[in-house]
């Protein structure tokens, strides 16, 4: 399997805490992987170790062949690992076009070639600046919010932008902290479809969701993190039946029917 | 081998002293985060004091240490802590880092008016001719005393902060402030304590250094300056890394003295003044030992007020507009008004190297007046006859330079770039421009500039090209702002974390922006066209430029205008009021250059009340007067009512021009908040404005100024002006304070709530439905709950959002 | 009857302009375990910061045996006997084991009465007392926080996320605790994400939903519905 972005042995210590413990994960093109787990398992701290923003006291992350386990986090980003943010990181004195704006030119700023554009934005080598930013725009459906500033956004908007954003960088592998969170649920099933075309169109795509029927939905592998430790990974529907998965989330020994409690919509 | 042990003596003595201050500001920084750069000032303040008391009133010896040390240094700090640090809690590090810059700066100005510089003040060392021999060398009491004096600070320090309750609540605070209130510790009381206790570890290296020294204000403060390099060995927040630092400077300092050779020297520069420039020098080193600071994803929980971005047609219109009535009013100055208002049009360019520095991307420089002086420096040696290539080549040498000094420091946090730039002003002080072979005699003449035909032969040209100048760079930077860079500048501003994330190289950036800033600066210097004391490049004069550019709203080109006007009057006014004096109550009379030798420094401690500086609440204030009718007819009254008194004789010409300044600089722009309803929202986050206050303090402002005798006081025209500039200014920030005018950004952080974390806001109708539904809950019993506004307004915006779809 | 040890009338909080809480009402018998359960962002921790006198309410009232204490300082409850362990972050990372026990003091108690207990109960603290706690494991640290609770023998016991990323084992053991303390008499408020768990314990549990209380009763009644609550979405 040709992997886009592989971690191998990622340990990161707080301390005498152990957040995070020998995880392995393989992001491979064109596939949603979801790492999924309880609240404090160290799903955000995972997605900080591979975009550099902390450093881990043992493990290897690699891009495509490259090992990028020594790179700083612009490094990395260059090379094309993306992310949002689990609490936003939004520009929020520019408005929501220079939010993209910005991705855009950091991007320029630093890569000379111009490479064609994701399949996803469905358009040639020679879109021009302000064409991309509105093309993503639209694709997210932000083109009526446009010159509002992001500040004054609702949160599940403000997602978006973080999103677009790191789409104008271009990035091969894109790291996603609960980018549902604040939507509703009409806006998280077109949330849904978006992300199945991202990945549709060559992207490598890293989840990280609460919403968990979202996640049975549009994963095509799960891993889940629990304790700092993968302790189940595999598609949607063995991990739906994991009883070690259950016991995670419930705190106790599963006895409740494993179905009902995995099951998207719950009792509902 | 007995000098070598003298000077270890020596050494050690030294090092003893900035154990003891840099443990002070360690104890203020790691309890409360707030990097005390006043500490030197503290004890210059105590050492005065010392010398007051036990020589000036002459109290015994044992007394007045008690009273210094014990009782009047705790007490300060406690008040600082109390009536301006706990203000600037959660304030970014640029308002931090200015205002206790300003507290360093307005204490200076005290230290002078109490105890001018008319006489000497000599403090006998403690145990005078007393020595003891130790392995063939005579070590005065005094110097073993300092060095117990060390010990037993280390020691007690150590017990404090282990063994004490108090002691552990202080380290406690810094883990996490609100578990140390759930546990029944008083943070509150707690910091006051921990600022006392600095302000007394700051009182004993005074107290120490007194004897050692002639008592002078500056160079006591800056004494403790050096002790910056030390606090940094331990980065800031440890003690033993600081007393490890203390005997390496003392240690250093002491032997440069006994062996370096006086006379020897590298190229023109003499290593006499060597063990002066030692502190920089090791500051840096530790600087660039340190490891890059980490990158934090913590959320960007408030949305800030996006200053308002001017349009280029603006800029343009408004630099023509300047440059034309700066052009009127200097032909119609006298030449000796016209050389101190070109003078002050100077600062201005300088407070405009901070706009995109400090402004645009939030970084601090407190050497701007070096680049000034290396840009002279540079058009001296290269530009000789004032031609435009030695501009470009003081312009390029600052850039360069800028570059080298900040990048260490841009690795790391706000704090290390502000120790930095304070370190490389001592620093060129010392190596550079007090060098006889690089400055002779003490004053630098710069080449007046002159391109082809036109030679700046006069005041009046030289005011012209300032202006001219400021106009032009003023123009390039909203440019700048509204460019590329300008948007990845405030991007960084606002979440350095996602930027990097983006693949922009942080430290690059900040390295281009800060060589911008020293490049402007720089060609301030190089543009002067006049002579420079070498005093005029010194980190005490750089301190103003940044603290009065901050004051005037560093956020827009206007502000930097308005804070290089201000650092131009202020001194022009102290040397002008030296005569006058206002008598209060007809029994105290207060010498007005006193009040002037303070009010920069107030007004840069005002910022912890309001840290966006003037210019941009004036705008937003005529902004919201036009929507507010009561504020509209109170302004139309008040001009008409001026118009009328003056038309009538009433009040004279000057008067009128005063009061009008004041009345439309300082009340009209305040109006609408005075006649605002209250806002019931906003009334949780913000203390409520003080209204009451507020209108009687700009009834005695415009009264005063329509009453003052202005044509009397001040026979100069110029003068006359510049005073009632400062005036007015002066009145509009004490009108702006005492409202308590919050802008967003200084709104106390709304803390994100634990709930929210992940969705910053209640649940979604849909959210609650479903949790409600999967706990039996029904619908109805739901929608019976009431309606709900936020849930209302929410599912308004909802479906907004879905009718775009 | 005598009046309940911690009450809440008609609790409304918010953050900024958001509001939070729309009218908590809630009651904490004496000598009784609360549980208070809801799903991620329905306001639990900020009940706990309302009680806890971190936060104050915008409207209603803090009643701590009867006695209005809306608006009094943390500080205040603190040493009046209402003792809160917040989620996750009880101990201050930085200081020994011993230095944890010396901030517990503020609340009337003496350095050689809390040491007693925590060892008495934990015997590892003892062996780890000059250690710095943010090394300690994450059950450690949790049992740090604990002893703090169990030494000052408080009127008022306020805990959040108790079992917040620690094993089930350790999680246990905790509890195990909880129920000593109320066994001591005392009154204790503890939110939960791991409902199965407290539900042993607690005496009532109430259910909070989008800043308000929506259901109080037996918690085995409410225990089936939970489950699939919490992973329902």
């Amino acid at each position: 399997m040709n992997a886009v972005l592989t971690v191998e042995g990622l340990t990161v210590r707080f301390g005498g805490h152990l957040a995070v413990s020998s995880v392995d994960l393989e992001v491979p093109a064109g596939r949603i992987s979801g790492l999924i787990g309880p609240n404090g398992a160290g799903k955000t701290t995972t997605f900080n170790a591979i975009c550099g923003v902390i450093s881990p006291s043992s493990g290897r992350v690699r891009l495509g062949d490259r090992d990028i386990s020594k790179l700083g986090t612009h490094q990395r980003a260059r090379l094309g690992v993306g992310r949002t943010f689990q609490r936003l990181e939004v520009f929020s004195s520019l408005s929501v076009r220079d939010n993209v704006q910005v991705g855009l030119e950091i991007r320029r700023s630093w890569s000379r070639r111009r490479a064609p554009a994701s399949q996803f934005l469905a358009a040639g080598a020679d879109l021009s600046g302000p064409e991309e930013v509105e093309l993503i725009l639209d694709r997210l459906d932000l083109g009526a919010v446009a010159d509002a500033p992001v500040g004054s956004l609702p949160t599940g908007q403000a997602r978006l932008v973080e999103l677009g954003r790191a789409l104008a960088a271009r990035p091969r592998v894109l790291l996603l902290d609960e980018p549902a969170s604040g939507l509703d649920d009409a806006e998280t099933v077109a949330f849904g479809e978006l992300l199945e075309q991202l990945a549709a169109a060559g992207l490598a795509v890293l989840l990280v969701e609460h919403d968990i029927s979202l996640v049975m939905r549009v994963c095509r592998h799960l891993s889940v993190l629990d304790f700092g430790q993968i302790i189940a990974e595999g598609p949607p529907e063995e991990i739906r039946r994991n009883e070690a998965v259950l016991s995670a989330y419930l705190g106790g020994t599963a006895d409740v029917s494993a179905e009902a409690a995995m099951a998207p919509g719950g009792g509902g | 081998m007995d000098k070598f042990l003298t000077f270890t003596v020596a050494g050690l003595s030294t090092a003893a002293i900035y154990a003891v201050a840099a443990s002070g500001l360690v104890v203020t920084y790691t309890t409360s985060g707030i990097f005390n750069f006043a500490h030197g000032a503290f004890g210059m303040l105590a050492a005065f004091l010392f010398w007051q008391v036990s020589q000036g009133w002459g109290w015994p010896l044992w007394l007045s240490v008690v009273v210094v040390v014990f009782v009047a240094a705790p007490l300060f700090g406690a008040l600082v802590e109390r009536v301006i640090m706990r203000g600037i809690e959660g304030a970014s590090e640029v308002v931090k880092i200015v205002v206790t810059v300003s507290l360093m700066v307005a204490l200076l100005g005290l230290a002078t008016v109490i105890w001018p510089q008319d006489i000497a003040r000599p403090v006998p060392p403690f145990f005078e001719g007393r020595f003891v021999e130790l392995a063939g060398v005579r070590v005065a009491w005094s110097r073993l005393l300092t060095m117990a004096i060390a010990v037993g600070v280390a020691v007690g320090l150590r017990l404090l902060f282990t063994r004490t309750r108090l002691g552990i609540a202080m380290r406690a605070v810094v883990d996490d402030r609100s578990l140390l209130q759930l546990n029944g510790g008083r943070p509150g009381r707690t910091a006051m304590l921990a600022w006392g206790l600095g302000a007394g570890l700051a009182a004993v290296s005074g107290v120490l250094i007194a004897p050692e020294q002639t008592l002078s204000a500056i160079t006591l403060t800056l004494l403790v300056v050096n002790t910056y390099a030390v606090a940094v060995v331990g980065r800031l927040r440890s003690l033993p890394g600081a007393f490890l630092g203390a005997v390496i400077l003392g240690l250093a300092q002491s032997y440069a003295t006994g062996y370096v050779n006086q006379t020897a020297s590298i190229g023109p520069i003499s290593l006499q003044n060597l063990p002066a420039a030692l502190p920089a020098i090791m500051l840096f080193i530790v600087i660039l030992l340190q490891p890059e600071a980490r990158l934090r994803a913590h959320g960007v929980s408030r949305p800030r007020t996006a200053l308002r971005v001017p349009s280029q047609t603006t800029a343009v219109v408004g630099g023509v507009a300047l440059v034309l009535v700066v052009a009127a009013l200097g032909a119609l100055m006298a030449p000796s008004d016209l050389s101190l208002v070109t003078k002050g049009v100077g600062f201005a360019l300088i407070t405009l190297s901070l706009v995109p520095l400090t402004g645009y991307a939030g970084q601090i420089s407190l050497a701007q007046m070096t680049f000034v002086g290396i840009g002279a420096l540079a058009m001296v040696t290269w530009g000789a006859t004032g031609s435009p290539v030695g501009v470009a080549i003081s312009v390029a040498v600052c850039a360069v330079v800028g570059a080298v000094v900040a990048l260490p420091a841009l690795r790391l946090s706000g704090i290390y770039l502000a120790l930095a730039t304070a370190a490389f002003a001592l620093f060129c002080t010392s190596m550079v421009f007090n060098q006889q072979e690089i400055i002779p005699g003490g004053s630098l003449q710069v080449p007046p500039l002159s391109v082809g035909p036109f030679e700046v032969t006069n005041d009046y040209r030289q005011l012209l090209l300032f202006a001219v100048t400021f106009a032009v760079l003023a123009n390039l930077i909203v440019l700048v702002r509204r460019s590329s860079l300008g948007r990845r500048l405030t991007a960084m501003k606002d979440s350095p974390v996602a930027c990097a994330t983006l693949g922009l190289n942080l430290t690059a950036t900040k390295v281009g922006v800060f060589a911008m800033s020293a490049a402007i600066a720089g060609l301030g210097g190089a543009l002067a066209g006049r002579t420079f004391s070498p005093d005029e490049f010194s980190l005490p004069s750089s301190l103003p430029v940044t603290m009065l550019a901050v004051v005037g709203g560093i956020g827009s080109v206007a502000g930097a205008f308005i804070g290089g006007l201000l650092l131009g009057a202020v001194p022009i006014g102290a040397t002008f009021f030296a005569a006058n004096a206002i008598g209060v109550f007809r029994f105290v009379t207060l010498p007005m250059a006193d009040l002037l030798a303070v009010a920069p420094g107030l007004m840069g401690i005002s910022l912890g009340r309001e840290p966006d500086g003037a210019a941009p609440q004036v705008a937003a204030g005529y902004r919201a007067v036009g929507q507010s009718p009561p504020a509209l007819a109170t302004t139309a009254a008040g001009l008409v009512g001026l118009w009328i008194a003056a038309r009538a004789g009433v009040i004279p010409k000057w008067s009128f021009v005063a009061a009008l300044g004041v009345f439309v600089l300082s009340v009209v722009p305040l109006l609408p908040l005075l006649f605002a309803p209250v806002d019931p929202a906003a009334e949780h986050s913000a203390a409520p404005p003080r209204r009451v206050a507020t209108a009687v303090w700009m009834v005695v402002a415009t009264l005063f100024a329509a009453l003052f005798p202005w044509a009397d006081a001040i026979s100069s025209n110029g003068y006359r002006l510049l005073v009632i500039l400062l005036v007015v200014f002066l009145s509009a920030r004490v009108a702006i304070g005492l409202s308590g005018v919050t802008p967003e950004a200084l709104r106390r952080p709304v803390v994100p709530s634990p709930d929210l974390v992940g969705t910053d806001r209640p649940l979604t109708r849909s959210d609650a439905m479903d949790a409600a539904r999967a706990i039996g809950i029904s619908e109805d019993e739901f929608a019976a709950a009431g309606p709900d506004p936020v849930l209302e307004a929410e599912l308004a915006t909802m479906g907004a959002r879905v009718g775009n779809r | 009857m005598s009046a309940p040890l911690l009450e809440l009338r008609g609790v409304r909080a918010a953050y900024g302009t958001i509001e939070v809480l729309h009218g908590v009402d809630l009651v904490v018998p004496e000598a009784s375990v609360v549980a208070l359960l809801g799903p991620n962002g329905a306001g639990k921790t900020t009940t706990l910061s309302v009680a806890a006198g971190l936060m104050e309410p915008t409207s209603g009232t803090v009643l701590v045996a009867g006695r209005d204490v809306t608006g009094a300082g943390p500080e205040e409850l603190a040493r009046r006997g209402l003792t809160t362990i917040p989620e996750g972050k009880g101990i201050f990372p930085t200081l020994t084991v011993r230095e944890n026990l010396v901030m517990a003091t503020y609340a009337r108690v003496s350095l050689a009465h809390v040491e007693a207990v925590a060892y008495e109960r934990f015997p590892r603290l003892k062996e780890r007392r000059n250690q710095v706690a943010g090394t300690l494991s994450g059950g450690e640290q949790q049992m740090l926080a604990m002893a703090r609770g169990l030494a000052v023998e408080p009127a008022v016991l306020l805990l959040d996320e108790l079992s917040m990323g620690l094993a089930p084992l350790v999680v246990e053991e905790l509890y195990g605790i909880v129920g000593q303390i109320a066994r001591q008499g005392t009154s204790i408020l503890v939110v939960e994400q791991f409902a199965r768990t407290v539900l042993g314990v607690a005496d009532v549990a109430a259910i909070m939903v989008n800043g308000q209380i929506r259901r109080v009763g037996d918690p085995s009644a409410v225990e089936q519905e939970l489950s699939a609550a919490y992973l329902g979405g």
